[in-house]
């Protein structure tokens, strides 16, 4: 809501720049900031020139003698229009003009000035003009310049939280400063007339709380007076006529919704609030048609609506230049219904905002009488009728306050009398009995309920920074649970230094995205407003290959993403942590320009990574028995944890990767769920294992299997005889050559390189012959695997 | 000059321009086992006894005289070569050096949670969590946001098509959660992702990340707050910033605050960042409402609570200058690999 600074002053006394109103509006809640301003100075004040001479070295200067009533300043002037008996501005000493321009003590051709009188365009009033500004000749001198500059104003937005509906008005907000500055806010005045029932009104529903029709006749409809145009233009609102200026105008004063309609133009002098049928249609004042249901409140006459109860009127009963018998409506309507009405209809509207926000009962009579003293005086017209349907006995809150809980919740003590006198200037209504207090809260206040308010509004008019600081009272003690589960902290360090970036996704997906990957199993968002909300994500994959996709794009030659989150599937909601990698391992270099060597992320090397990071022995990778729809058939794994299957990798299958142009390699995908990983603690203090003195020695040997036998069968045999004798430490796999025509059909060779340790002692060439012949010799009769010489 | 004197001024003279093969022979000449000093030792006998000792002593000692001299010679030979080696083997540290990955890197985002949680991890709290899938119940209803409520429109919310589910709107549900678990005195973050219907552009997004701060004990009061807070604020961004606490809104909290912070970019003056305010929004607070309370089954009349809230991808874009929170999730490398 934007208000004028200038109007504001017509409802509470104070003293501040439109900046400091802000500040202090601020202070007590509401976000308020000055949208256009043309004075925001301090220290600029007004004063009358007293005397004008020539400055003795300067033809163009002058120096004047100018007085702010109580105190003569010299000043050095060099405007031509200047002369005694003006009132001017004069910025003093430590002024500050727009664009950061700081007056100070100086002097002038040798001539010591007290601050300078300045030009509209000085003062930021005008991109350019000429001499300084004469101000009217009666105008008070020794005040703030912004204080008589009526012709300049400043707008102020104000943006209200949900519950302070009171303040979406002039009114509101004077209630406001007044609390803050201990002054009382002013309502204009009315004058109220005896005159004759309506009876034409029924009330058919309890969704309207309360209903003050009146029948005001002779109107002459025309343009408004330019102060109400010029307030209402000010707040945003478009002039239409002076009758329909009004019910706007008051709407902002007093915050209360105000509809006129021309009751001439209904087919009946009935009129009715009641639901809507459920088929029945209206075309608003906005020129479109609503379609209404009978959870909707409108008024009518006996055939159809004429307007949407507290939302908008409809077209066919608009006041226009021939209107001459208003039916003016101010109304108390559910606030819960009207919410409901507005988001149906998707149709808001200043009116629909205040509903839903609550209204003050007392407020409604006034507005109506405010709008009809308007009208008379500005349109002529004449009250004829008018009736106050109370249709629910309203009733204000009492609550009591302890003095006790308020510094029990605040953790200060704020004086009992300080308590009562800030309650009071809200204009709550106090009876004190001893330790408590019964406070009557008036009626526009609904969002004071219970006590925990009233503490509230006590601290907040007082000021949050009068709350002691204290800091050095913190408890400490120690926890040491994090955010991220420590098995995701150990993935995550790993991979950063294997140069892999952590990758952040929405956790939503279009539907059509999942069928690429055999996704089958999701959950629907109802009420998605984008086509990029419809899922939720059943796995981290999608995006994190949307990802791989934009970054090819960017000509990225290699991509390693990995991320943490949440992904939604048929065993519900999973913590989830994944991988993706594709291209150069290696980074180019020039010393290796000339070996070439350039590998990419493939099976194995994906693999390596994957059983690198895992935090420990107690993870195995084992064969896939159940692998996800995207792996290549022939290129995935499992990740055992405990028996269970907690992960599965590999390599993603050709349907999926066949839209990246020219692929080098392959695409690697890792993913394991975490929810099935609860027990895992990452270890750091696992027993120490003693190391040999005595030297390693070393043995390569190769041997040659049917390429149809498992790998891992013939590292079986291996770790088999390293469990048993004890001096066979490790192993390692260096070598794979399988080139047919020197090792014969269906076959391999392996290499390997053997480390022998013993504990005790150096290891003789015998021992470790000996052990290398048990071990080939297990070979061959376990696997058939025979020695390459 | 005797003859002795006269060998070494001449050896020492040799030695001084020598180079190593010079040396060798210089050391065979005078030392070596028919060297002109050693010549001289063995001619000891045809002297007196007296010339003897004396031309004895002087040879012995030239002998180590010379002995020295070379052994310095050679020292200064074998490091000049060294020195010289050293030289030509100088390589360009400007040049290039390798590490065959690139450097990875941390999201920004996620390292932001971490790093306000290990603040308030200092302070005392611990780190707790709760389902992204919510009901209404958690979300809203045990929060004191009844449905009807004008609250909700201010967070558009994800239903499930079964309705009674939704997707959080604030990690606000997480105090629920804990108190339901535990009793009082309670000192928790729940920090997590959160969802809001809402169309994404420059600074929404229908995800992003909060962390949800609750206090309940006997006696913890509004100064309690301020001072956690502020504690916060000062070791997170800097302790010579202002803090101010401003009047606000929510319907779980009851009295409620923003919390600013002085600018750290202009110190308060006023500047593109803070929209010339001098003060950055930083996070909502408040003394738990009792409703709140009340539908967990504390007793509002003995327990008093804080709470709060803190926007990460906020702090995050402020924290390293991003203007578009859309960033965060485009996973573009050229970005990621930035922090």
């Amino acid at each position: 809501m934007k208000i004028s600074y200038n109007w504001l002053k017509k409802f509470v006394d104070f003293e501040l720049s439109p900046k400091e109103l802000t500040e202090m509006l601020v202070s007590v809640g509401i976000e308020s900031f000055v949208v256009s301003s043309v004075c925001d100075w301090s220290n600029v004040i007004t004063v009358k020139v007293l005397d004008v001479q020539k400055h003795p070295g300067a033809d163009k200067l002058s120096l004047c003698k100018v007085s702010d009533g109580s105190k003569e300043y010299s000043i050095v002037c060099g405007a031509k229009n200047i002369a005694t008996g003006q009132i001017v501005p004069l910025a003093k000493i430590g002024a500050v003009l727009p664009g950061n321009f700081e007056i100070k003590k100086s002097k002038i051709r040798g001539i010591e000035s007290e601050g300078m009188i300045c030009s509209e365009s000085e003062l930021g009033l005008k991109e350019k003009s000429e001499g300084i500004l004469v101000l009217k000749e009666n105008t008070k001198i020794g005040v703030a310049l912004e204080n008589v500059l009526d012709e300049f104003d400043s707008i102020i937005e104000i943006e209200i939280t949900t519950n302070r509906g009171d303040c979406l008005s002039y009114l509101g907000i004077a209630r406001e400063i007044g609390a803050k500055l201990r002054k009382v806010a002013s309502l204009p005045i009315i004058k109220t007339f005896n005159v004759a029932d309506l009876n034409c009104v029924e009330i058919k529903s309890d969704l309207c709380l309360r209903y003050i029709g009146a029948i005001i006749s002779g109107v002459k409809v025309g343009p408004s007076p330019k102060w109400i145009t010029a307030t209402l233009e000010k707040s945003g609102i478009r002039s239409i006529n002076n009758v329909v200026d009004i019910t706007n105008y008051v709407m902002i004063e007093l915050g209360q919704p105000l509809h006129a309609f021309d009751i001439t133009k209904l087919s009946s002098k009935n009129i009715i609030v009641r639901k809507a049928g459920d088929f029945e249609k209206i075309t608003a004042l906005d020129g479109k048609e609503y379609k209404l249901d009978s959870e909707m409140l409108v008024i009518a006459d006996t055939k159809k609506p004429v307007a949407i109860a507290g939302v908008m009127g409809g077209q066919y009963s608009g006041i226009d230049e021939k209107t001459g018998t208003i039916f003016l409506e101010s109304a108390i309507f559910d606030a819960v219904s009207i919410r409901k009405t507005s988001k149906k209809l998707n149709l808001s509207t200043d009116s629909s905002y205040r509903f839903e926000r609550g209204l003050g009962w007392d407020i409604t009579d006034f507005a109506l009488w405010r709008a009809a003293n308007l009208i008379i005086e500005f349109a002529d017209g004449k009250i004829e009728a008018r009736e106050d349907f109370n249709i629910v006995e309203y009733e204000k809150t009492k609550i009591a306050l302890r003095f006790e809980r308020v510094s029990k919740v605040l953790g200060y003590a704020i004086e009992k009398e300080e308590i009562s006198e800030i309650l009071r200037y809200l204009e709550i209504d106090l009876q004190p009995k001893g330790e408590i207090i019964l406070c009557t809260i008036p009626s526009w206040r609904n969002d004071i309920k219970e006590e925990i308010d009233l503490i509230e509004e006590i601290v907040r008019i007082k000021g949050y920074d009068s709350i002691p600081s204290l800091e050095n009272n913190v408890q400490i003690y120690t926890s040491n649970n994090s955010f991220l589960p420590a098995v995701v902290e150990e993935f995550r360090v790993k991979l950063n230094g294997l140069g892999f970036s952590e990758a952040l996704n929405y956790s939503f997906l279009e539907i059509n995205e999942l069928k690429k990957f055999d996704l089958k199993y999701f959950y629907k968002i109802s009420n998605p407003i984008s086509k990029e909300n419809e899922v939720l994500r059943p796995s981290l994959l999608p995006s994190l290959y949307k990802n791989l996709l934009l970054n090819i794009g960017q000509n990225f030659e290699t991509v390693t993403l990995f991320e943490y989150g949440k992904v939604f599937n048929e065993f519900g909601e999973r913590k989830t942590f994944a991988a993706i990698m594709y291209g150069k391992i290696w980074q180019e270099w020039w010393k290796w320009a000339e070996q070439k060597i350039s590998p990419k992320y493939d099976f194995y090397f994906g693999g390596g990574i994957v059983k690198n990071i895992l935090p420990s022995d107690e993870f195995i990778i084992a064969e896939n028995l159940n692998p996800k729809n995207y792996y290549h058939l022939g290129k995935t794994a499992s990740v055992i944890y405990r028996g269970k299957s907690v992960g599965q990798f590999g390599v993603l299958k050709p349907s999926i990767t066949d839209d990246i142009k020219d692929i080098k390699g392959d695409v690697f995908y890792f993913e394991i769920d975490l929810e099935l990983l609860k027990t895992v603690c990452v270890e750091r203090n696992s027993l120490y294992k003693a190391y040999s003195k005595f030297p390693v020695v070393k043995r390569d040997i190769s041997v040659i299997a049917d390429k149809s036998l498992q790998f891992s069968k013939i590292e079986k045999v291996i770790k088999n005889i390293m469990k048993s004798n004890g001096i066979l430490k490790e192993y390692s796999l260096f070598s794979v050559y399988s080139d047919e025509s020197k090792l014969g059909a269906g076959k391999i060779s392996y290499s390997f390189r053997l480390s022998y340790k013993n504990n005790e002692k150096t290891l003789t060439d015998e021992e470790v012959n000996k052990d290398i012949n048990v071990l080939l010799q297990k070979l061959d009769s376990e696997l058939s695997v025979k020695l390459r010489l | 000059m005797n003859n002795i004197e006269c060998i070494i001024n001449e050896a020492t003279e040799k030695i001084k321009n020598a180079d190593i093969v010079v040396l060798e022979n210089l050391k065979v000449e005078y030392l070596g086992r028919n060297g002109i000093l050693t010549q001289i030792l063995k001619s000891l006998s045809q002297y007196s006894i007296e010339d003897k000792k004396r031309i004895g002593l002087e040879a012995n000692k030239a002998k180590s005289i010379i002995e020295n001299e070379i052994d310095k010679k050679k020292e200064s030979l074998k490091k000049a070569l060294l020195d010289e080696k050293v030289q030509k083997e100088k390589l360009d540290y400007s040049s290039s050096f390798y590490f065959p990955f690139s450097k990875g890197s941390f999201h920004p985002v996620i390292q932001t949670i971490q790093d306000i949680s290990s603040v308030f991890k200092s302070l005392g709290f611990s780190v707790a969590e709760g389902p992204e899938i919510e009901t209404d119940w958690y979300n809203f209803e045990a929060l004191n946001i009844p449905e009807s409520h004008p609250a909700r429109d201010t967070q558009d919310t994800f239903y499930l098509d079964n309705v009674k589910n939704l997707l959080r709107t604030h990690t606000s549900s997480g105090q629920i959660r804990v108190m339901e678990k535990q009793k009082p005195p309670i000192k928790v973050i729940v920090p997590g992702r959160v969802y809001r219907n809402e169309a994404s552009d420059a600074s929404h997004s229908s995800t992003f990340h909060q962390i949800e701060g609750l206090v309940v004990d006997e006696n913890v009061t509004f100064v309690d707050l301020k001072a956690v807070l502020s504690n916060f604020i000062h070791k997170f961004f800097g302790f010579e910033l202002g803090v101010r606490f401003r009047p606000s809104h929510f319907q779980f909290t009851e009295p409620s605050a923003e919390v600013d912070m002085q600018c750290p970019f202009c110190k308060g003056n006023g500047c593109r960042v803070c929209k010339n305010s001098g003060w950055i929004e930083t996070l909502g607070c408040g003394m738990v409402h009792p409703n709140v309370l009340k539908a967990v089954s504390y007793d509002p009349g003995k327990y008093t609570a804080y709470a709060f809230g803190i926007g990460v991808e906020r702090i995050t874009m402020f924290k390293h200058g991003i203007d578009d929170i859309r960033l965060f999730y485009e996973n573009d490398l050229r970005f990621l690999k930035q922090f």
